[in-house]
């Protein structure tokens, strides 16, 4: 009598290809996330070289009362948080505009190249976006204010004013990811079914009237999606772009200090890998808590899109 | 669209897994077992077989060695002929790393952690060498070490640098052999003095005088270009340190200056302040900030990525502020690129008494994880105290970069250029007994140098070492608060300085800063008492 194989093996069997084919992405994610893990440790260690991570000595909790008691927690993740949610709604809403203006553009080649245009920025370094930021509005000799200056008008301040780097940094990133969002739309937008719009077309319907209730609700799936992806990384500043574009400037470092930043720089002045790593800890902890929120309050209304 | 939702959410799984973990990733990467060669005393005499006191170096082995600073362009020229030495004398070889000033400060913790193999580095008690020490980063040299290993030095370290190194009752370090102070000086453009009729910038006064010629009459010119991580605090400093002498209580620094703590030498119960809380501190506070105001630096002061000296070369401003050493290593070639610009280099003490630095503002440890430790230290020996080694690492190649002018004295020759007097990151191992000045190096400097000798003093806590183990969150808050709040207020930027300077007071209070000062005044009396005996 033939044994039954496990059920595990017999699947892997009976969808081999389909296991193949999710094999490279199990490897990324198990090497670069999984294994990597083992460093969390160190946030309940005092690191010393000699014994290393696994070695070092334990200190319990402490190393997350130094986060706490810098004061800083809770501006970092009200920055956080807010700067990823203004970045969501402004450029998604972006997104959506010039997709659908794009799709209702006649002219192919122009399309074409306005859309290639929109998507360059997507591939320009932080560090070269910061110089432009500098060039621009640096006090002496930056473009803005010599353009002010020749025109008899007072220069600006604009690396010690608060108030203008949440919206430089909104501007910015808009500049560097509308383009890559409009694509992903824009194939969405592309894949409605013609028929649709014939119909709409022969009952009359304006262009304002198609895009309400056609466009929209037929990429509401792809917002959807998109949308809970980036509730996954709300937690998690876009360092290179806070990092870069405000050139770590601590006139303004209230309004601009993210979670990510925070932690870099304190590596770099303190040294302590035990308390950055804490703090790290503490992101991670909180994504996850937002994740399942996410996820619980998208299953309350769309049951079918929520991911587990 | 059920499929599609499934793809996503497959999709999404991995995203956010990522996303979620991304947290890790700033902990280093090496996972490495500790594998240290904890050298001890016993164990070296064992190694040193039936010859007791000749270690084995039967092996070849390659030092690799850490340097802050650019690699000047005779270097291996350089390190070939210290090789060639080392090679017949130890049987090593020196292979030698850079990291520039620009990138040290996050460069030089990160080695550490890397698991890159590597031997010796520079190391100083401004340059993370209390940090390391007691993160045991590096090797510890014991008596019986320093005995076997490197004998030469034994016999010649000074005893005091020796106590100076201990952290914890422990040696990690081999402390310069040389006695340095370290004062200030401006270097100004004669051209501008000239046509301004400006005479001298040897004081706060004159420079103010200068920079405001400079403002009114030369417009693409930032007159000091300070800011950046480098020199935020160079005027600061410049205009407290002279605040603090001329003060009744005669107030210093005491603790590492992150803790922004303060003492008067006059009281021996040491109670420690916060600099914020001393009297003079506003009045310098705005002072800066009418500097400021009147355009003497940039009013983005704050994202400098350049510092003074590096403007001041490229023409960039009008004046520079650094230490003598720097000016010195600067001055030459400025004179030969730029004569039209006529430098000229004035006492920026203002009267202050130069520092007299502890040994330990210079020096070479060894790495904890170093494969072959008693080899370094005995190539350390080598080029400390060897006179050939020592010159070759100090001035550069005899008869290329420098000719001997009587016993204690070298001058520079054109192909200094490549291999600098003094300048390439060579301080850890100068010595006394092999040390030669330059002639002909800036004019009235040996005059101001005689000055500077006579008046300098060290510190009554100047060898004292806060060990910030019971209030480390304390320390790394404010720390926090240094590098951000008390910088802005060194370089003047506040538009109410009495009411930034409570809000400074205030954030420190909440960060811990009186139980930091208590515990920093409790080690500062054991210190005082440990002295008195």
């Amino acid at each position: 009598m033939k044994k039954t194989a496990h059920p595990f093996l017999r699947d892997l069997k009976d969808n081999r290809v389909k296991w193949l084919m999710i094999m490279p992405a199990a490897i990324v994610v198990i090497l670069m996330c999984y294994i990597p893990m083992g460093g969390i440790v160190l946030a309940f260690k005092e690191f010393n070289y000699h014994d290393g991570i696994f070695g070092s000595p334990w200190v319990g909790l402490k190393n997350f009362s130094y986060f706490f008691q810098s004061g800083k927690a809770w501006s970092t993740t009200r920055n956080t948080i807010l700067y990823n949610i203004a970045f969501l709604c402004v450029n998604t809403t972006l997104q959506i505009t010039c997709a659908i203006l794009l799709s209702e553009l006649a002219g192919k080649y122009f399309k074409r190249i306005t859309q290639s245009v929109m998507f360059l920025p997507y591939f320009i370094s932080w560090v070269v976006v910061g110089a432009f930021i500098y060039n621009m509005f640096n006090y002496e000799f930056g473009a803005v204010n010599s353009f002010l200056r020749t025109v008899g008008m007072e220069p600006l301040d604009v690396y010690s004013n608060k108030a203008a780097w949440p919206v430089i940094l909104i501007v910015v990133s808009a500049f560097k990811n509308v383009g890559y969002g409009t694509v992903m739309y824009l194939a969405s937008i592309v894949s409605i079914d013609g028929e649709m719009f014939e119909a709409a077309d022969l009952d009359g319907a304006t262009m304002w009237q198609k895009i309400r209730y056609i466009t929209l609700p037929c990429i509401r799936p792809t917002v959807v999606i998109l949308f809970l992806m980036a509730i996954g990384t709300i937690m998690k500043g876009d360092f290179q772009m806070f990092w870069q574009v405000t050139g770590n400037n601590p006139m303004v470092l209230e309004v601009t200090d993210v979670i990510d930043t925070y932690v870099t720089r304190s590596l770099l002045d303190l040294q302590e890998f035990g308390m950055t790593s804490a703090a790290g800890l503490y992101q991670s902890g909180l994504s996850f808590i937002l994740v399942l929120i996410a996820n619980r309050a998208v299953k309350k209304v769309e049951p079918e899109y929520a991911l587990f | 669209m059920k499929r599609r939702t499934k793809i996503g959410a497959l999709l999404m799984a991995a995203v956010l897994g990522m996303g979620v973990l991304s947290g890790c990733g700033n902990t280093p990467a090496s996972t490495e077992t500790p594998q240290a060669p904890e050298a001890s005393g016993t164990e070296s005499t064992e190694t040193g077989g039936a010859e007791a006191g000749a270690p084995d170096i039967s092996e070849e082995v390659t030092l690799t060695m850490y340097l802050i600073g650019d690699r000047p362009v005779d270097n291996d020229e350089v390190f070939a002929k210290i090789n060639e030495k080392l090679k017949a004398e130890i049987n090593a070889t020196i292979d030698v790393k850079f990291m520039s000033w620009g990138e040290y400060e996050s460069k030089y913790p990160l080695i550490f952690a890397s698991g890159e193999e590597w031997d010796i580095i520079y190391t100083a008690d401004w340059c993370f060498y209390n940090a390391q020490a007691t993160k045991q980063g590096f090797w510890e040299i014991t008596q019986e070490a320093l005995e076997t290993y490197a004998p030469m030095t034994a016999e010649t370290i000074y005893s005091e640098a020796w106590e100076q190194a201990k952290v914890n009752g422990q040696v990690y370090m081999l402390p310069m052999n040389y006695k340095e102070i370290t004062s200030y000086v401006y270097m100004a453009r004669g051209d501008l003095m000239d046509k301004y009729e400006i005479t001298s910038v040897a004081s706060l006064d004159e420079a103010e005088a200068y920079m405001d010629a400079i403002v009114a009459n030369e417009p693409t010119l930032i007159p000091l270009d300070v800011g950046s991580d480098y020199d935020k605090l160079f005027v600061f400093d410049r205009m407290w340190e002279k605040a603090n002498w001329e003060s009744e209580e005669k107030v210093a620094g005491i603790g590492t200056w992150q803790a922004i703590g303060s003492v008067s030498e006059l009281d021996d119960t040491a109670a420690v302040k916060g600099n914020y809380d001393q009297a003079e501190f506003q009045g310098v506070i705005e002072r800066l900030k009418d500097w400021k105001d009147r355009g003497f630096w940039s009013k983005n002061a704050v994202v400098n990525t350049q510092n003074n000296t590096e403007s001041f070369q490229a023409g960039k401003s009008a004046l520079a502020l650094c230490n003598a050493n720097t000016a010195k290593s600067i001055y030459a070639q400025m004179s030969t690129e730029h004569p039209e610009w006529d430098v000229r280099v004035f006492d920026a003490q203002d009267g202050v008494p130069p520092i007299l630095n502890s040994y330990l503002a210079n020096g070479m440890s060894i790495f904890s994880k170093s494969k072959n430790p008693e080899r370094a230290l005995m190539a350390l020996d080598y080029l400390r105290n060897d006179t050939e080694v020592n010159s070759l690492f100090c001035y550069g190649i005899e008869g290329k970069h420098w000719e001997a002018s009587g016993d204690n004295a070298l001058v520079s020759l054109p192909d200094s250029a490549n291999y600098a007097y003094d300048s390439n990151c060579n301080w850890g191992v100068r010595n006394d007994a092999n040390w030669r000045v330059v002639e002909g190096g800036i004019p009235g400097l040996e005059e101001l140098n005689e000055v500077w000798k006579e008046n300098a003093r060290s510190r009554r806590y100047q060898t004292f070492v806060f060990d910030d183990s019971s209030v480390k969150n304390e320390v790394a808050a404010i720390t926090e608060i240094f590098n951000t709040d008390y910088k802005l207020l060194g370089l003047g930027f506040t538009d109410d300085p009495a009411g930034d300077i409570a809000k400074l007071k205030e954030k420190m209070t909440t960060a811990g800063a009186d139980t930091v000062y208590a515990e920093m005044q409790k080690q500062a009396q054991e210190f005082l008492a440990a002295q008195g005996e």
